[in-house]
Formats: structure tokens, sequence, C-alpha cells
């Protein structure tokens, strides 16, 4: 089965270990219809589990606001955002204090 | 470490979380409210449809139309036929009685109403969650956000607290109080379709069990049919389910009406009223179970053969303005659905009726410890009606009041450390623990069993299945979790392990219950028992911790004023007799 891919750019920081932020490239499976959050579960499920971004409350449906980040240098909610590009890069909000990752205190 | 303490400690930023921790607040004792997410968006009040019901006849009196010939007592009547007499009475008398008040109040606050019907008025979950928050913020509430409260702390038989985990920072915190409130919701997170959120996970349910509360009603799991499963990013969503109250049809692989193979009577109300949620998810999973479903596992949603202009003035627009519902854009779908294409919907787990027992104070029998809102039962009985918002607003207010009462009389007992030491610790075995099993596999397996095996069709193969395997998996696997990140900071994966154990505790639970009754009855429909049997199961299933084991009693039901028939019918004849009672058919 010829699989479509999709490669994404994360820009990841841990402030208790980490010096400065750095991206991450992974390589995740396009399916049509998948949401950029779908894209994040994906890799924290299957890839590589320590990425952190608000997922652990999240609605899902454009309600609760808080996977919002900047997803190819446009802020948007993560969730609501369907992948229709081949790259994604993705970092948090500027002016928010990051916690760790994607995740950032608001 | 730190040490917060206090008189009321809330558990939960929905609807009965936020309520109760005003109510405690306005009693004068201090008052601190722990979330999981953030209060007012997180758990799944702020994605209730959502309408809130009381009697019409108070509805007319709060300036609707409403309907001045209903009553408090018809109300209280249609609620415990629609349970199929498991209701806890005197819990429906509460609801009845202050339902007027809690609508009222949240008017008041500036809630918006959309429309009304003859018992309930419409709103949106988050108009009622910021109608809440508000109220909240003139409170001297203490809100802590993005908490997950890991166990209950008790000394001497009393619960005396809760210890917390930071979610962001990964550090402890104690919250040393009188009085604790859970309102934690359900736990949708255990079934792989549900129309939740993933924070909830039924830690206050587990965490009530693990210090000696009877958790009953625990096989009665509302499924909500119509939630799309496909495409990937508006799975359990429950657009479609709204639709489908005004317009569109549910077909099978081979193109049928499945419905039409039913009764009449039971299509008809099956199909556009709120009983939809018993009929359409059974015959939906009937379907799918022999082989006439999608490839994602769902039946289908379909538009076709409607003419556009009568989908466009069936109502949904009122519910989905511009094809926009809640904060997402469906007109992309809907386009879809307008020239042709259908969309695969299955049931979802929604509501669930069993939960933490609790009398009409919301006390739970053990001292210090309160619940109210869905991780409560008793209420619904063997099926939600009316609305769980105005549940939720009911209980809270209730469990705010008799927790803060409780709080002034008795004196404050500090925590035991020894305790929050040996938490702690286990705690942190996932993250300590050089190897072992890893989260996503037994995340995947549990929502994979609790849905096809603990779902809307049930039998005794299939749930005897579902306990040997999760008992095992409960002894030999999750004792091992183990965290492949090590970190304590927003570690999500140590998070979810720690959910785990509490999910894989209530699916076990749910199961032995559904297994022990050999009946059906309203939600709870066993295809191997397909009849209601008032002579053996007019009585409720009890779980309690008996030194580290389950153990399931059966408990009388409490009546006050309305006498369950007794006798032995067919389940549809049982849902057929149910709606001929009734006062008003769905609302």
């Amino acid at each position: 089965m010829s699989e479509k891919k999709i490669t994404v750019k994360i820009l990841r920081f841990n402030p208790k270990t980490d010096k400065e932020p750095y991206y991450q490239t992974y390589t995740v499976p396009f399916i049509e219809g998948l949401s950029v959050l779908d894209v994040l579960d994906y890799i924290y499920d299957h890839l590589d589990s320590s990425l952190a971004y608000y997922g652990h409350a999240s609605c899902r449906r454009g309600v609760c606001g808080r996977c919002a980040l900047v997803i190819n240098e446009k802020i948007s909610l993560a969730c609501q955002t369907l992948v229709s590009s081949e790259e994604l890069t993705i970092k948090p909000p500027p002016k928010f204090r990051v916690i760790k990752d994607l995740m950032y205190k608001t | 470490m730190s040490v917060v303490k206090t008189d009321v400690l809330v558990v939960g930023g929905g609807g009965a979380g936020l309520r109760a921790a005003i109510e405690a607040s306005r009693q004068a004792v201090k008052t601190v409210l722990v979330s999981k997410g953030r209060p007012a968006r997180s758990g799944v009040t702020p994605l209730a449809g959502a309408d809130l019901a009381l009697d019409g006849k108070s509805l007319h009196e709060l300036g609707f139309p409403g309907d001045p010939t209903d009553s408090k007592e018809k109300f209280f009547r249609d609620i415990v036929i629609q349970g199929f007499y498991l209701n806890n009475q005197k819990l429906v008398e509460a609801y009845v009685r202050d339902a007027p008040a809690r609508v009222k109040e949240l008017i008041d606050w500036g809630m918006k109403v959309s429309a009304s019907e003859s018992r309930a008025v419409l709103t949106s979950g988050v108009e009622i969650t910021d109608a809440l928050n508000r109220e909240l913020k003139r409170s001297n509430v203490e809100i802590f956000e993005d908490i997950m409260v890991y166990e209950l702390l008790t000394r001497g038989g009393k619960v005396v607290g809760a210890l917390g985990i930071d979610i962001n920072s990964g550090e402890f915190i104690v919250f040393n109080s009188k009085a604790v409130v859970l309102a934690t919701g359900g736990w949708h997170k255990a079934y792989y379709l549900n129309s939740g959120t993933p924070d909830m996970s039924g830690d206050g349910q587990a965490m009530a069990f693990k210090v000696g509360a009877e958790l009953i009603n625990m096989e009665m799991i509302t499924f909500c049919p119509n939630v799309i499963v496909w495409p990937p990013s508006l799975r359990g969503s429950i657009y479609l389910y709204v639709f489908h109250l005004f317009c569109g049809n549910i077909l099978n692989s081979l193109g049928e009406n499945f419905m039409e193979k039913y009764p009449k009577r039971i299509a008809e109300v099956g199909t556009r009223t709120e009983w939809n949620k018993l009929i359409l998810s059974i015959a939906s999973m009937r379907e799918i179970l022999e082989g006439r479903g999608g490839p994602h596992g769902g039946v289908y949603f379909s538009l076709k053969g409607i003419p556009w202009e009568d989908v466009e003035k069936s109502g949904i627009l009122s519910f989905a303005p511009n094809w926009k519902f809640q904060g997402t854009d469906f007109s992309g779908l809907t386009q879809k659905l307008r020239e042709g294409e259908m969309v695969e919907v299955a049931p979802a787990a929604h509501y669930f009726e069993g939960g933490i027992k609790i009398n009409e104070k919301c006390e739970t029998g053990i001292a210090g410890l309160y619940a109210a809102g869905e991780c409560a039962a008793g209420l619904f009985g063997a099926n939600r009606v009316a609305a769980a918002t105005t549940e939720m607003l009911i209980q809270g207010a209730i469990a705010g009041k008799y927790a803060a009462e409780y709080a002034k009389r008795v004196n404050f007992t500090d925590f035991d450390e020894k305790q929050v030491e040996r938490f702690k610790e286990e705690a942190l075995g996932p993250i300590k623990r050089r190897e072992g099993v890893k989260l996503f596999e037994l995340k995947e397996r549990l929502q994979r069993l609790a849905y096809d095996k603990v779902g809307v069709i049930r039998t005794a193969q299939d749930l005897s299945e579902a306990i040997n395997e999760i008992s095992s998996i409960r002894k030999e696997k999750l004792p091992k979790l183990c965290t492949t990140t090590k970190v304590t900071e927003y570690n999500r994966e140590w998070i979810e392990c720690l959910e785990l154990k509490n999910m894989f505790l209530l699916v076990e639970i749910s199961a032995r219950a559904a297994l022990l009754r050999t009946e059906s009855r309203g939600v709870h429909y066993r295809s191997d028992y397909p009849y209601m049997d008032n002579n053996n199961w007019l009585k409720e299933l009890a779980a309690k911790n008996v030194n580290g084991e389950i153990v399931i009693t059966s408990q009388p039901i409490t009546v006050t004023t309305l006498k369950p028939p007794g006798g032995v019918m067919p389940f549809e004849e049982s849902i057929l007799k149910a709606i001929e009672a009734l006062e008003t058919v769905g609302w």
C-alpha cells in the first residue's frame, strides 16, 4: 500500500533542560480529513510521547481555545485546522511563557 | 510540596463543580476549586447541546410559553417512567423542585436563551458555563487549573482532602480540607468512540470507590447515535445527531433505511425524539454487528432524496447557523452531504447514569465526601431524559450547600503525611520504573474492549470476556505501566497512565454489573435477555471495595410516590409502554 506522508516540523523546548528552542522533524502518514491536532496526537501516541501540547483536556470542537498554535506561520486552533500541505511547521504562539514544547501558559 | 488548606474542596471545572463552588462560597466558608483543564472550558459541559429542563408550568411562570397545564408532579412521573423505575425518587423530587430556581438564576447571570419548548429552554453549553463562571468570579473561590486529582486523603474514616498533581509543573499539591465535593463527570475516554472530552476518565468515581463509597447503576450507559466516526478531525462530534433530529436518513451499507424494519411507532419515536438515543443506537449497532456497516465501523447519514430547500427549512439552521456548530465549521461536510455523499456515524458513549451513590443531600455515606452531577448516580435510573445540564446545576448547588454546612460543623483535621508519601510513591511508579508495559497499547485495548464488549448491545459471553481480560490486565499489567518520557513537567503520558487505572477499574465494575443484570432495562440492553423483568430486577446494583476486591450486591430502589408495576415484558414493549404512559413524548 502506497502511503502518503507529511513532514511535520515542531519547535521544541524544555526550559528546565534546554538552552534554547530547536526544531524536530517527524514523518506522519496522511489521510484525508486529518486535523493538526490529530497529527500531534499521532506523534504523541506512536512516535514520541515526550511531545508536549495541550492534549489532556482539549475539547477538539473549537470551543476551549487552548490548542491555539502558530501553524505554517498563522495562528490557528490545531483542532480546527485541516492538514492541507505536505509540510507543517508548528510552534507556540509568541508572547506566552512556554511550559514545554507547544504547551504554554495563558 | 505545597499544601493548600480550605474548608471545602470542589473537584471539577464543569457545570456541577462551578455551581458547587459558588454555593459553598456563599455559605461563607473558604472554598477551593480544582479543575483538570480550565474551569468553564473543560469537561463536557461546554459541548452540551444544550437544553435546560424544567416543568412547563414553572417555565410559563418564568415568562416563556412553556405549558401552564404541566406540573412538577407530571414532570416527576415522566422522568421516573423513562428511567424505567430505577431512579432514586428522592433525587427526582429534588430535581423537579429545584430546576426552576437553577434555570432562573442562570438567566439572571446573563445566559442567553435561544428558544424554548414546553419543558425546556434552549441555549448552549458555553452560555451555561460562561454564566456560571461570571458568578464564580464574583465569589471568593480560589481556583487551581490544570490539576489532576490523584487520590482522596482520609484520616479516621473521614475524607480530609485530596492529593493533586500540577500537570504543567509535575509537582504534587496537597489540598487539605474539611469536605470534598466530587464533580468530575463521566468516563467517556474509556470508549474508543465517545462524545466527551479526553479529561473524562472517571477519576471521581474511582477515587470515591477506593475510599469506600458505593458505585451504583454502573451498567447504565447512554449511547448517542449518529456521532461522526469519519473523517478523523470530526470524530466524536454530535453535529449529525442534532441534524438528524430535523432531517436526514440513516442507512446501512446496502442503502436500506433500516429503521423501517421496526414497528412503525418504534421507528417514529426512535428517529425524531430523544428516544433515539436508546432505539436508534441499538438499531445502528445491530446493523454494524451483522456486517452491514461501513469501513470505519459506522452506518451512514445521508441527505439523498431530500430537496435542499426542505433541509434548509427543517430547523437545523437554528442550531447550526451558517453550518457552524459549537466551534466547528461544518459547511464543507454539509456541502458534501448535499452533493449526495454519505458520512459514517455510530453510537458513541455519551452519558453515564451510573456512578457514586448519593442521597438527596449529595452525601456519599463517607464523612466529608459529597458528589454532584454526572459522577453521581441514581437520579435518572436506567435512562437519562430531561437534561444532564439541569442535573449538574441542581446537585452542584445541593452538594455545595451541605458540604459547607458540614465544614462549619467539624474541626479541621490535618492530613496524614505517611498516606501522602505512599500515594506519591505509587503515582510516580510509571516514571520511576525503567521498563514495563507501555501506555498506548493498553489504552487502545481498553477503548476497544469497552466499546465492543461493554457497549450498546450486551451478551453474557462478551461481558465475561471483557471481565476476564480487564481483571487480568489490572493485576498483571497496570502495576508495570512505564512511561517512555521520564520528566514530570507536562508529561501527558504520565497523567494518562494514572487515568488509565481509574478507567480500567470503572469498566470492570460496569461489565460486572451488566453481567449480573440478567434483563434489559432502559439503556442496558442484553440480547440474551431481551425482556424487562420487574419481578426480579427492580433493584439497583451497588459495587463496593472490600479489601481491594470489587463486591457487587443488589439493593432496594428508593421509591417515594410512584409505585413501579410488576411483570415481565419484551424489551420493545417496555419502551412502547413507557412512551404511552408519558405526558409528553420527548422534549
